[in-house]
């Protein structure tokens, strides 16, 4: 089978994408960017724009004046015009309908009493499932972007295997003891209550216990590792797939509305998407769409679905467990499956690449090791000058106004570690110690200052405070891998494979699914504190 | 969709989701060494 299909449109989205690039690099675009508001996306336009406008442009004349030939070549570079249809239509999301939709929601809000683009949470990693979903159902995807669209769960997995590398030791001590607990009550909860339904309701074991994998664990690939422990048919399994798709993309659209609506913070939400959605997909499109501008509550979400997926060896050796004594009890022979074969062939592999890459920036190779969220303290005299934007040298030690402006504020300070905090930045010029940073942190938030103390304070503190550059790439280039696999997701979720849920599957799933969301929601507002 | 691939499955062009997972490994480790090196 050859998969190029020679056409002029790989051609045609690369000269798009290097000319609109060309237009902001040259200022062309001034205007528009300065009506929709998108001066901060600057720098990626330009970037983005010419590296993937200028691959297109190579592959697009190469399949057009090469005639394609079978073999891994044109199996593998036939991907390539998928994914740039793909990044076009992540480009206009969020270069374009997103700043757009934001700006119609404001101006129709005094006529309809509401921000519709808010209420909805029309963000660009919604609008972009909904566009794939639109594409793919209405227009259909067209024949020669769809074998690389089948891309887009790689872009996830390589995603979340990168994001391992914005953890520090004391986040993921805190996010990991919290999620254990959490996942531990509701992945075994929810598994041990689809095989008491399930069983009450005389579903075929088989069936229960692929379900009973999917609904509890990570949807789509703990439904294929446990059913070789349950043997469950290949019908059973399509059931599943299809009632955990269903629900997860119900929930993808809802959850961030919800969590809006109840005003959760990013920690509270990471941990009700982690543990309430059942597609580790879903899970990061819920996360992004409600945090589009930053990826904190994905970071918090993905340690709640890999604690998750952690689980998965259980579960599969339970099942295992389960089923046999089941069939045995209803005197069906059943033939031995080794669970701990299943689990070693079956376990994500990219879950254990998250952990590798964790442990390897935990080495302090893309920050310092004692980094948190990618920010870092450092005093030295290095650190302290900076260079602007216009190459010149700037000394951030406090000027001699800023001192006697804190000199005149110091009896404010009732505490005495915080006085003796500020007097050692008096005398210094700067900050002298992480100990001594926290103690301004407090001082500053307290406002037991004026304005001008309070502006002193937060500058010497910003002096000292760096984020890890590397940290900083790492970041957008996640979200940019989360954004093109979830609008790749989007071009996935056909009708087709949504009908395949229906019957005694889906009511138990959905029994099962909303419970879960349900009762981890409660769990979330009543225990999670925002302050991780 | 399946029908039409007589490569991977209807969501991946990989052969399986091992051979998927050790490519999102090796190019997420290529990136990272990118990142390393030029930022």
């Amino acid at each position: 089978m050859v998969y190029t299909q020679r056409s002029i449109w790989p051609l045609v989205i690369g000269v798009i994408m290097v000319g609109y690039a060309y237009l902001v690099q040259a200022g062309m675009l001034a205007p528009l960017i300065k009506f929709l508001n998108t001066g901060r996306y600057v720098g990626e336009m330009v970037t983005l724009g010419y590296a993937f406008g200028g691959v297109a442009v190579v592959v697009g004349l190469w399949q057009l004046l090469a005639p394609p030939k079978e073999g891994h070549a044109d199996y593998y570079l036939s991907t390539v015009a998928g994914v740039m249809f793909i990044m076009l239509v992540a480009f206009i999301v969020k270069w374009g309908l997103d700043p757009l939709m934001g700006k119609w929601g404001s101006a129709a809000a005094p006529a309809l009493g509401f921000n519709f683009a808010r209420i909805l949470n029309l963000n660009y990693v919604v609008m972009g499932i909904i566009a794939g979903i639109i594409v793919v159902n209405v227009f259909k995807v067209p024949q020669w972007a769809e074998n690389g669209v089948r891309l887009s769960r790689l872009g996830l997995k390589t995603g979340v295997i990168l994001l391992g590398a914005l953890y520090s030791f004391a986040e993921l001590q805190q996010l990991g003891k919290l999620s254990v607990v959490m996942i531990g009550v509701f992945v075994l909860g929810s598994v041990w209550l689809v095989l008491i339904i399930g069983v009450r309701r005389n579903l075929p074991n088989s069936m229960t216990g692929v379900m009973s994998s999917g609904i509890g664990v990570c949807g789509v690939s703990a439904s294929v590792a446990a059913a070789p422990v349950v043997q469950a048919k290949s019908l059973e399994i399509a059931y599943t797939i299809g009632t955990v798709l269903l629900f997860g993309v119900v929930c993808m659209f809802l959850f961030p509305i919800i969590g809006k609506m109840f005003g959760m913070g990013y920690v509270q939400f990471g941990a009700w998407a982690g543990t309430g959605i059942l597609n580790s997909a879903q899970v990061a499109g819920a996360a992004l769409a409600f945090q589009p501008g930053g990826i904190e509550t994905l970071k918090v979400a993905e340690i709640f679905n890999i604690t998750r997926v952690l689980f998965l060896p259980i579960i599969v050796l339970w099942l295992a467990v389960w089923y046999v004594r089941r069939e045995q009890a209803a005197q069906r022979t059943v033939q031995r499956v080794n669970a701990m074969q299943v689990i070693v062939s079956k376990f994500p592999l990219f879950v254990l690449g998250f952990i590798l890459m964790f442990l390897l920036s935990s080495t302090g190779i893309f920050a310092p090791a004692r980094h948190y969220q990618g920010a870092y303290f450092d005093n030295s005299e290095k650190a302290l000058m900076r260079t602007d934007r216009s190459g010149k040298k700037v000394d951030n030690h406090l000027k001699a106004e800023d001192v006697a402006t804190l000199q005149k504020e110091l009896d404010k300070l009732k505490r005495e570690d915080q006085k003796s905090a500020v007097q050692r930045l008096v005398q210094n010029r700067k900050i002298m110690s992480e100990a001594d940073d926290a103690m301004v942190r407090g001082v500053i938030n307290a406002k037991a200052f004026s304005k001008e103390g309070t502006a002193v304070l937060t500058k010497a503190h910003r002096a000292v405070r760096h984020t890890a550059a590397k940290i900083s790439k790492f970041r957008s280039l996640i979200a940019w891998f989360f954004t093109f696999g979830l609008v790749g997701l989007g071009m996935q979720i056909t009708m087709a494979s949504i009908r395949q849920a229906g019957g005694a599957p889906l009511v138990l799933g959905s029994i099962v699914g909303v419970i879960k969301a349900v009762g981890s929601l409660i769990v979330v507002l009543l225990l999670v504190a925002e302050t991780i | 969709m399946e029908e039409k691939f007589d490569r991977g499955s209807a969501l991946t062009i990989f052969p399986s989701d091992r051979h998927e997972d050790l490519v999102a490994l090796a190019l997420a480790l290529i990136i990272a060494a990118l990142v390393y090196f030029l930022v």
